[in-house]
């Protein structure tokens, strides 16, 4: 009886073990296969292209956190397939939404998400009416 | 044979006993009785259930490694899986925050309640 426990359980250990092994060696290939990356550049450490298109933040880059750095160089990397309008909007509103709360973005968005799931003819109709609020004279907007 | 027929058969032969003269009989009670003299005392029951246990294990070596060895590869997984995860959600707002920095519809709509309110209104028209 105790042994067929402990035949069990050193069957159970030996697994355990083979899977750790498994895992180690997985989690080392992918952290070789990953190109080593400082997590909290400065703005000096960036590339030419990339302080080029983050300009608008180069005042306050070396204050943000890791994170949002990491976010950042994240829409970099998109920025290349974006149309040439596209690229005037995220340069012209970057700053402003680097200034926001978190909370803020938060909201903004997961109303971008709900309004992107919407039909094509909904979403025409969603810009329609901000340009038309947007044209109100300040009282009005309420 | 199976292990019930075999220890039946054994307790049978000794129960028989093992014909001895008495001049060899004598000899092992003897050599029982030294035996037993300078036998030490017994380690205390506690220790020797501890003793079992580690020794169950592999030993304080056994332990170490046996036990830590796993411990610490599950703590290497479960931070890299929590990295992953932090990657993952990293990537997602950097999707978002392109798409959104780059659609036609403003930060402001985003974010201006009057414009919600307005919608509502004018839905209701």
């Amino acid at each position: 009886m105790a042994q067929a426990a402990r035949r069990a359980l050193s069957a159970g250990a030996r697994c355990l073990a083979a899977l750790c092994g498994a895992l180690a060696v997985a989690l080392a290939s992918s952290a070789l296969a990953a190109p080593p990356q400082n997590k909290n550049p400065s703005w000096a450490q960036l590339t030419p292209q990339q302080r080029e298109i983050l300009a608008p933040l180069a005042g306050e880059w070396n204050k943000l956190e890791p994170v949002r750095k990491k976010k950042w160089l994240g829409v970099v990397k998109r920025y290349p397939k974006m149309t040439p309008i596209g690229k005037k909007r995220v340069q012209t509103r970057m700053r402003k939404w680097a200034e926001l709360t978190p909370a803020q973005r938060e909201e903004a968005r997961k109303k971008y998400q709900r309004i992107d799931k919407l039909p094509p003819a909904k979403r025409e109709a969603l810009r329609q009416s901000w340009k038309e609020y947007e044209s109100l004279p300040p009282q009005q907007r309420k | 044979m199976n292990e019930p027929e075999l220890g039946n058969k054994i307790r049978h032969l000794l129960n028989q006993g093992a014909p001895l003269d008495p001049r060899a009989a004598e000899r092992l009670r003897a050599a029982r009785e030294l035996a037993l003299a300078r036998r030490k005392a017994e380690p205390a029951s506690a220790l020797a259930w501890a003793g079992g246990v580690i020794g169950r294990l592999g030993g304080l070596g056994g332990l170490s490694l046996r036990l830590l060895l796993p411990v610490a590869l599950l703590g290497v997984a479960l931070t890299t899986i929590y990295g992953w995860q932090q990657n993952q959600k990293v990537a997602e707002f950097a999707d978002i925050d392109s798409q959104l920095l780059a659609d036609d519809l403003p930060i402001d709509a985003y974010l201006d309640k009057g414009f919600d309110a307005w919608l509502r209104q004018h839905a209701a028209r």
